[in-house]
């Protein structure tokens, strides 16, 4: 809330008016705003998950079942073309999957981040970032339900749980970073460009084929670089490895991490430029 | 501090993309195809929706807005209510504001009305846990019934307005700016609605209220500005301006 005492009566020219904050200082307000307000975005997340699964007995749990689903039919058909053990195969694609569904979850509906809440922007100022905090937040709560089968997978596969196992706190941390600067920049350029969601729609559909989610990186042989090189598997890497009692990638950290860093500078400069603009493109 | 807003020189600005300004894919490739494609690309159109409006609206005020269909009217509330950032001058607001622009004002369809009242809650700023407490108090004043439970894509127009009228009322924001849409209620509503209303405007707070309804505007508020083609063209009392208006239309 912009609030400065005004002298009465006298109406003062705008000269003598304290100078405006900078673009960037005001977007840096409204992310550390909207951040503050954690209950609103948390329950508005909340909320969606509620009213998606409305009138179904199971509720978001279907997700994880249909997650099941997809697991164990992919996971035999694959598992035999690959030629590789099913105990092993199993938990790699499970993770893959689920992880690459929160991703991907984030990806296509960052693009609707602005343009879905119209409405509430055309009728309320608060902060815009506080659309791309529940976006995140939102694909969050499916991923945790998701995230149910790991347990009971760690248990049937005999998996070591140690220390290293603690490494997918950064990891998902990093992922949830790099969830709130797709939300934002995929939710400015949608907004303004109609043309970007059915464009990004179609990419990702290429990056689930060329990404090791559901094949194992070692298949590539030589090639294996260009693969280790994607920050998508980058970030399925740094959350599934730890969980398989495996070690990440060489560069999978490092990957994430430059493309956390390009990605959020990239995103505030965009966001300090066109922040204003938002409610009128869409 | 005493709730106030003011204006100076504010400008607006609006960017009209028709067909090849809404793709990115035509804007990327415009460079290197000729001809109708490059104009395509380009052809932004920009309307001057409000120009050099100067006011200051002090505490106690109750503004009446009055203009021809397309003066500014409603461009000229967004930016009061913060929702439109001026593209040229400056603007001070200091108090809480709340919109009424349209009936439909955020509300999610598919939740019922008591949870619409939890949500629009949150975006004026209110905890749910706060909200709570007037959820019953704005349920007896729609007179919903049983319907304050069903999802709210089964309500009728007037029945979503005061739901909304009720909910932006329930909150005592220090600013409070309506569009005409109040309209839509059937006349029962409006009566309590007018009584809701001096209740609310007598709590020491601004009222801008943007309507084509002289008498209302004459009831409710206390002086007025004309808008025409998004400018200030006069402004005083709410009977002489409301005269104007009306020689200018006869």
């Amino acid at each position: 809330m912009v609030s400065v005492a005004i002298s009465e009566a006298e109406p003062s020219s705008a000269a003598d008016w304290p100078p405006l904050p900078s673009r960037a200082a005001l977007a840096w307000r409204d992310l550390v705003d909207g951040f503050g307000k954690s209950w609103m975005w948390a329950a508005l997340a909340f909320q969606d998950i509620k009213l998606r699964y409305r009138g179904s007995v199971l509720g978001p749990f279907w997700l994880t079942i249909s997650t099941l689903v997809m697991v164990a039919a992919m996971g035999l058909i694959y598992g035999r073309l690959f030629r590789v053990d099913t105990a092993n195969y199993l938990p790699y694609l499970a993770l893959g999957l689920i992880v690459w569904q929160a991703f991907s979850g984030m990806i296509t509906e960052g693009c609707e981040t602005f343009l879905r809440e119209q409405s509430v922007i055309q009728q309320v100022p608060i902060p815009f970032s506080i659309h791309a905090y529940r976006n995140v937040c939102r694909n969050f709560i499916v991923l945790a339900h998701n995230l149910v089968i790991v347990p009971i997978g760690l248990i049937l596969f005999a998996i070591p749980v140690n220390w290293h196992t603690l490494e997918i706190i950064p990891g998902f941390l990093l992922i949830a970073i790099n969830g709130l600067w797709i939300s934002i920049l995929l939710g400015l350029i949608s907004a303004r460009f109609r043309d970007v969601p059915p464009i990004v729609a179609s990419f990702l559909q290429v990056v689930f084929f060329v990404t090791p989610i559901f094949w194992p990186v070692e298949m590539l042989g030589d090639w294996q670089a260009i693969a280790t090189l994607n920050p998508l598997f980058a970030a399925i890497d740094v959350v599934r490895a730890p969980l398989l009692g495996a070690a990440t990638a060489a560069n999978s950290w490092v990957v994430l991490l430059i493309m956390t860093v390009l990605g959020c500078g990239v995103t505030f400069a965009v966001f300090a430029r066109f922040r204003t603009r938002i409610a009128y493109w869409i | 501090m005493t709730a106030s807003l003011c204006l100076r020189d504010v400008s607006v600005e609006f960017p009209i993309y028709s067909g090849g300004s809404r793709s990115l894919k035509k804007l990327l490739f415009h460079s290197t195809t000729q001809g109708n494609l490059a104009r395509d690309a380009s052809d932004r159109i920009t309307v001057l929706a409000l120009s050099g409006i100067t006011l200051d609206i002090k505490h106690g005020d109750r503004l009446a807005i009055i203009g021809a269909n397309g003066a500014g009217k409603s461009t000229l509330l967004k930016v009061l209510a913060g929702i439109y950032a001026p593209t040229g001058g400056r603007m001070h607001a200091s108090g809480r504001v709340s919109a009424l622009l349209t009936a439909s004002v955020g509300l999610n369809p598919d939740a019922t009305g008591r949870e619409n009242i939890i949500i629009r809650g949150m975006y004026m700023d209110v905890h749910p846990r706060d909200m709570r407490a007037h959820v019953d108090e704005i349920a007896d004043f729609t007179e919903l019934g049983s319907f304050i439970d069903m999802p709210v894509r089964t309500y009728s127009s007037g029945m979503m307005v005061r739901l909304c009228f009720a909910v932006a009322t329930s909150l005592r924001p220090e600013i409070l700016l309506m569009d005409e849409w109040l309209a839509a209620g059937d006349a029962a509503f409006l009566h309590k609605a007018r009584r809701r209303m001096e209740d609310f405007v007598a709590g020491t707070s601004i009222l801008v209220l943007a309507s084509h309804a002289m008498p209302l505007l004459e009831e409710w508020c206390n002086r007025a500005i004309l808008l025409d083609q998004g400018r200030i063209v006069a402004s005083g009392g709410v009977k002489e301006i409301a005269t104007i208006y009306q020689a200018q239309h006869a």
